[in-house]
């Protein structure tokens, strides 16, 4: 058997798979996107431009999740840097491992269980009561974009720790030592040496959240009270309740689209700025 | 109360044994109601050879049932007896919506054996030969006499028995009287202009088309059934103008109101009678404009995969001692005159379960034709992303 | 920076602690406190749609990290000495599958592969000898394994990628110089080198099923796993049941950890 063959072979398994899995429901998608809704639902051959042509019907979903998608990127990263950064740099080593895995454990819960905490800590009986108690009266968390950030940052915090704690953790402590002993500031030293030597995990942390947040469903579901409307929830009823799957594949390839470019355009930009640094990508 | 552990009354017991005779309940219900199949069973288990068969030996039916159903709609206690006695083991989904049964069914191959549709779908079902013709051989317990047609007729239809009726009820809407001060809220008017006002952010409507636009429709005396697009128009000018105002658009609602987050939402017979039972100061309202009234259905999907299993527990839940115990639980009325017989006198006069004639008159059947209509699932989704 | 961390792990676990205290609330109500039981557990742990539930879950999650990890793993050493419009080719597949988002996947697995059966059914049936009731195909376990494992294949490609691209090569060149088969060098150099790479990804894969639940929604045809049980509880009437679950899942997985930590040290040990 050459080396050939047997790579073909190794290969067989998962491009089958691929083939089966992937091309072909995304290449049904792309068909179905093209034809119209049944009269009672469902998906009928034909050659049309309508579904997209009916894509502003949904402006109002893509536009919320491309808002509240880097918003929630930009504010998880926010949240996570200085713990990734107290983690790797500052805690003590006996216990950074204990402290890290602590991030993590939150995650084995069911993100529906946790939402459902939150539901009733947004609730009136848990943050607003308190507020009430010390004369801050009636205010609504549940059920605004508010709770849905919320959720989102708590939903993929471990996310985006993990990936900027691990570029953090290869960094070299000396360096920070030589930049403060020539003198430079802890803001200077964190914004030339720091900062950007932990790039390739805010990049991949990043990336990671942005991704789930596109296409995300339950958290808007659940937190935002049916009012706070995502592609994603858009997608679910267009094939759970309106039976569109015509339109609905529309959306569908749209939102694949939109990934495609935005991910692309991401990566480009990232391996720009680190071009003399190792490589970023999630590959 | 008539609960299978309590002694019968003598006159009670002629009733059932009149009703026997007549052949209008099985001896299966006689000998239950009466206690005989208690006095049976006890002197079974005394004497091996009378111990009382399963009504399907084990393993004729195989060894499971998928039930596709809504939540909080049985008593779990009903199917553990069903394994008992037939050996199949009852597998429950839980869905939210009509439109969302179908679409699975319209997917192809759930592996559903039975599942509880509303009336106003199963014409759609036929028409794309979801579901099949029943077979009432197998489900001797299912008497049509004993139910009122209103909620049974729509089961057959062009003259074949596709689906039996399970339950009925009302769509109204709860409202916590506590913070109304002391307004009588009766009409959807109210509801809505409410929440545009004293209740801005405590008011919840489904996430339901039918009913949530029908409802709307309703604020302005337009039928609950309506795909006329200036009414249409109307429906979606006061949804959109709601929305602001609205602490959610869920089907979930009664935890929101129990722990008074919500204090107003639209709801459904059982639901009101459960949160009305825990809290008084909820009231279930039916709007005087009208609004829906529905009755549910068992059938059977094409190409059910345990299908003698499904007509096993289709005929046992219809059985009118276990259908009473469903109605305990869930708390919806029951369209059979049987079932009707074994429940307590107050639950049967109960104005949630039964409301006054003048209210129901006003109420409307959910159409076919909202079911399929792109225009008010598009509403529904113009209301929800907006 | 100490008293910012502080704060996020608060962050993290007051929620937690919310659904771990009301676990044991006596109420029938998950927001209502009524005094203290251990009564949920009991109902979790006797309700059979749970442990069904739970089952399945377990059943999907072990079968498509067996699958990804597998599979993926030939995929990536295979890769290593592929080149040109192949390697292009599969290149693309993995990005396209990793940056997809789930509930994409979930709508194109269910109407590609309804569409797919629609077609291969009749066909099955025209073959079948007369008689014999034909199989068909249909949504269930088998096409949630499969759209599970499409997903993590793709994750276990990377990760065992980057530890073959960490891979000292002259290590295996040094094998084959002395005359190891391939297949020797596969097993006394290469694997050793990726199998923790391949372990995370089993792992990974192993956690992503477990907890998915968007694509088992669309996927999952009549099965329930433990996330599409949740949510169809979450929708209408929760119980402290739901919390009782999630405490025991989470309990569970610290357990594992603990243990998987505990095996791992001694390993170490042992190596050292």
């Amino acid at each position: 058997m050459t080396q050939r063959t047997r790579n073909l072979l190794l290969l067989a398994p998962a491009g089958t798979w691929f083939l089966v899995m992937l091309i072909v429901p995304l290449t049904v998608v792309l068909v179905f996107s093209f034809g119209e809704r049944g009269a009672s639902g469902g998906y009928v051959p034909a050659f049309t431009l309508e579904q997209y042509a009916n894509l502003p019907a949904r402006w109002a979903a893509f536009k919320n999740t491309l808002i509240l998608a880097p918003v929630g990127t930009l504010a998880a990263l926010v949240i996570a840097y200085p713990l990734a950064y107290y983690l790797a740099v500052l805690a003590s080593p006996k216990w950074k491992t204990m402290l890290l895995v602590l991030v993590i454990v939150p995650f084995w819960t069911s993100i529906l269980i946790r939402s459902y905490a939150w539901i009733f800590l947004l609730g009136g009986r848990g943050i607003p009561a308190l507020l009430a108690m010390i004369g801050i009266e009636d205010v609504r968390l549940i059920n605004t974009p508010f709770a849905v950030l919320v959720g989102i940052v708590y939903g993929y915090l471990p996310l985006m720790v993990f990936p900027i704690f691990v570029s953090l953790d290869r960094l070299d402590k000396r360096l920070l030592e030589a930049s403060s002993d020539l003198g430079a500031t802890r803001i200077r030293t964190f914004l030339q040496v720091t900062l950007p030597l932990s790039l390739p995990g805010i990049a991949t942390g990043s990336l990671l959240v942005f991704i789930l947040l596109m296409g995300e469903y339950l958290i808007p579901a659940l937190l935002g009270g049916g009012k706070v409307f995502f592609v994603g929830n858009a997608l679910v009823d267009l094939f759970l309740q309106s039976r569109n799957w015509a339109f609905g594949s529309a959306v569908a390839a749209t939102l694949v689209i939109i990934m495609l470019i935005s991910v692309t355009l991401y990566m480009r930009l990232i391996s720009k700025l680190g071009a003399q640094r190792e490589d970023v990508s999630l590959m | 109360m008539q609960r299978d552990d309590k002694p019968i009354t003598k006159k009670q017991f002629m009733e059932e044994l009149y009703r026997y005779k007549k052949g209008s309940v099985s001896r299966r219900h006689f000998l239950g109601v009466t206690g005989l199949g208690m006095a049976t069973a006890v002197m079974g288990a005394a004497v091996p050879g009378l111990r009382p068969r399963p009504a399907f030996a084990a393993g004729d039916i195989g060894d499971r049932v998928v039930l596709a159903t809504w939540p909080n709609y049985h008593d779990p206690a009903n199917f553990e007896a069903f394994t008992e006695a037939t050996g199949a083991y009852v597998q429950v989904n839980v869905f939210g919506s009509n439109e969302e049964m179908l679409a699975k069914l319209q997917a192809g191959a759930t592996g559903w054996d039975v599942f509880v549709p509303t009336n106003y779908t199963i014409t759609t079902y036929v028409g794309e030969d979801l579901i099949e013709p029943l077979d009432t051989s197998l489900i001797p317990n299912y008497d049509p006499k004993a139910y009122d047609s209103r909620f049974s007729d729509a089961g057959s239809v062009d003259g074949k028995l596709y689906a039996v009726p399970k339950d009925w009820g009302t769509t109204g809407f709860v409202v916590n009287t506590k913070h109304t001060n002391g307004v009588k809220v009766d009409s959807w008017k109210q509801f809505f202009d409410m929440t545009k006002n004293e209740f801005s952010g405590r008011t919840m409507v489904h996430d339901y088309q039918l009913t949530t636009i029908g409802n709307a429709l309703k604020y302005f005396g337009y039928s609950f059934n309506s795909v006329d697009e200036k009414e249409l128009a109307d429906a979606e000018k006061l949804l959109i103008e709601c929305k602001p105002h609205l602490f959610a658009i869920s089907s979930d609602y009664q935890p929101s109101i129990r722990n008074g987050d919500a204090w107003m939402s639209m709801a459904w017979t059982g639901d009101g009678k459960q949160l009305n039972n825990d809290m008084p100061e909820i009231a279930y309202v039916l709007g005087k404009e009208g609004g829906e009234i529905w009755s549910d259905y068992y059938a059977v999907p094409k190409g059910a995969p345990h299908r003698a299993a499904g007509y096993a527990l289709i005929n046992f839940l219809l059985d009118p001692q276990v259908n009473a115990k469903e109605v305990l639980a869930h708390g919806y009325p029951s369209a059979d005159a049987h079932t009707n017989a074994l429940l307590p006198e107050e639950l049967l006069n109960d104005p949630i379960l039964y409301p006054a004639q003048e209210l129901l008159n006003a109420l409307e059947f959910g159409a076919a034709v909202t079911l399929t209509d792109p225009n008010r699932a598009e509403l529904m989704a113009r209301f929800k992303s907006a | 920076m100490r008293l910012y961390s502080i704060f996020v792990y608060l962050f993290l676990y007051i929620p937690i602690g919310v659904i771990a205290i009301f676990s044991f609330n006596a109420g029938r109500h998950a927001s209502q406190l009524q005094g203290f039981s251990t009564q949920w557990y009991g109902k979790a742990l006797n309700n059979p749609f749970v442990m069904d539930a739970l089952q399945t879950s377990l059943t999907v999650a072990f079968f498509s990290a067996l699958f990804a990890s597998l599979f993926g793993t030939m995929a990536a050493v295979a890769l290593q000495g592929i080149k040109g419009p192949l390697r292009t080719v599969f290149d693309g597949l993995i990005y396209i599958a990793v940056m997809i988002p789930g509930i994409v996947i979930g709508i194109a697995t269910l109407i590609g592969l309804v569409t797919l059966f629609d077609l291969i059914n009749p066909a099955i049936a025209a073959v079948w000898p007369e008689g014999v009731t034909a199989p068909k195909l249909s949504m269930g376990m088998g096409s949630l394994i499969a759209a599970h494992t499409m997903f993590t294949m793709a994750l276990v490609v990377i990760i065992v990628r980057a530890r073959l691209a960490g891979m000292d090569r002259s290590l295996t060149e040094a094998s084959s110089d002395l005359y190891a088969t391939p297949m020797a060098t596969f097993r006394q150099v290469t694997l050793p080198l990726i199998l923790p790479g391949v372990l995370a990804g089993f792992l990974l894969s192993f956690t992503f099923s477990f907890d998915d639940f968007i694509i088992a929604f669309f996927v999952a045809g009549s099965e329930t796993t433990l996330p599409i049980y949740v949510f169809s509880s979450i929708r209408r009437g929760v119980t402290p049941e739901i919390n009782a679950i999630g405490t025991l899942v989470l309990a569970a997985s610290l357990i594992m950890l603990v243990t998987a930590q505990i095996l791992l040290r001694r390993g170490e040990k042992r190596k050292t």
